[in-house]
C-alpha cells in the first residue's frame, strides 16, 4: 500500500475528528495487520474503484461511537439509535470525502461508494489481495480506528 | 434587518419583519438536523426538509421556500440536477450547496447551473449560520 494513500485518509481523519469533537486527540502506533483483521462494534466502510482500489473501513467500540454522535449533535445520547447511526455514517462520509478531495489534487481519479454502517460482536474484516492496515486515533471519548486496505487500481487515462 | 450581538447572535429577518423560511435538502438526518439549529440561530423557520432531489423539486413547488439548503451526492437526484429543476421553475431561487470536499467538480457544476454559495462539511452551527447569514444580506440587500 503506497504512502501517499494513507496519509490523505490520515490527516483527513485527524482533522475531521479534530474539528467535530473539539477536544485532542492522539495518533497510536499504525499496524499492519494480517487477515481476518478484528473489527470493533461499530463499523463504517467505504469503497474505492479507480486508480485507488479497495476499502476503508472506520470502527469503534458501540460506546464510542454513541459518545461521538452525541458530541457531534451537541446532546446526550444514551443508545445507538437511528440518529447516532446516521450522525457516525455521516462522519465516515466526510473523512472519505476529505482524503479523496486530497488524492484528487495529487492526481488520483477514483469514486466512493456511499457509508455502509455494521453493528455487532466479534466481527472480523478480510481482503484477499491487500494487506490491512490500521491507524488509531485516540480521545477521552474512545479509540476511533482508521483500517485501510487500499492497492493500485486501473489508472486512468 | 440583522442582529449580531456580542455573544455571535445571527438571527436575520425580511424587511417587512417576517423570518425566512427554508427547505432543507440532504439524505442525511445528521445534517437535516445539524442545518436545523443552524436554521434557528438565524431565527428562521424550516418549512420542509427532502430526503433526496426528487422530493426536494415537489417540496419546492408546494412551499416556495426563501431558502434552500441543497446536498451535492443524493440518491435519485444529484444536487447539480436538482439546481437546475429548481432554477428551471423559479430563476429566482436561493440555493446554497452544503458539501463535503472531494467534490469539487460537482460543487463547480452546481454553481455554473445557478448555485451561487455553499458551505463545506464538517461544520459547526455558529459558523455556518454566520456564512448563511452573510449570504442572506447579499441576497436580499439586507
Amino acid at each position: 500500500m503506497k504512502v501517499e494513500y494513507v496519509k490523505p485518509f490520515a490527516q483527513a481523519s485527524y482533522d475531521c475528528l479534530s474539528e467535530v469533537l473539539d477536544r485532542p486527540i492522539t495518533r497510536g502506533s499504525l499496524s499492519v495487520r494480517k487477515q481476518p483483521v478484528e473489527v470493533s462494534g461499530v463499523a463504517v466502510i467505504i469503497g474505492l474503484i479507480g486508480d485507488i482500489e479497495g476499502r476503508v473501513l472506520f470502527d469503534m467500540s458501540e460506546d464510542t461511537a454513541i459518545k461521538i454522535a452525541a458530541a457531534m449533535n451537541y446532546e446526550e445520547f444514551n443508545e445507538f439509535h437511528q440518529l447516532a447511526r446516521a450522525t457516525i455514517s455521516e462522519l465516515g462520509n466526510i473523512i472519505a470525502g476529505r482524503a479523496v478531495s486530497e488524492l484528487n489534487n495529487l492526481g488520483y481519479k477514483f469514486n466512493i461508494t456511499p457509508p455502509i454502517l455494521i453493528r455487532g460482536n466479534n466481527m472480523e474484516s478480510t481482503d484477499i489481495v491487500v494487506e490491512t492496515l490500521v491507524i488509531p486515533l485516540i480521545s477521552d471519548l474512545g479509540t476511533f480506528n482508521i483500517n485501510l486496505a487500499l492497492k493500485n487500481g486501473k489508472k486512468s487515462g | 434587518m440583522s442582529t449580531e450581538t456580542a455573544q455571535g447572535d445571527v438571527q436575520i429577518m425580511k424587511k417587512d419583519g417576517s423570518p425566512f423560511k427554508f427547505l432543507i435538502v440532504d439524505d442525511s438526518e445528521f445534517i437535516r438536523k445539524s442545518l436545523k439549529m443552524v436554521v434557528k440561530l438565524l431565527n428562521g423557520v424550516v418549512v420542509g426538509e427532502a430526503q433526496d432531489g426528487v422530493e426536494a423539486v415537489e417540496q419546492y413547488k408546494k412551499l416556495r421556500p426563501d431558502i434552500v439548503t441543497c446536498d451535492i451526492v443524493m440518491p435519485n437526484m444529484t444536487g447539480v440536477e436538482v439546481v437546475k429543476h429548481l432554477k428551471g421553475l423559479d430563476p429566482q431561487v436561493k440555493i446554497i450547496m452544503v458539501s463535503s470536499l472531494g467534490y469539487q467538480d460537482m460543487v463547480k457544476e452546481a454553481v455554473g447551473s445557478g448555485a451561487k454559495y455553499f458551505i463545506v462539511k464538517p461544520f459547526k452551527p455558529m459558523e455556518a449560520a454566520q456564512k448563511i447569514q452573510t449570504v442572506i444580506k447579499k441576497l436580499y440587500q439586507l
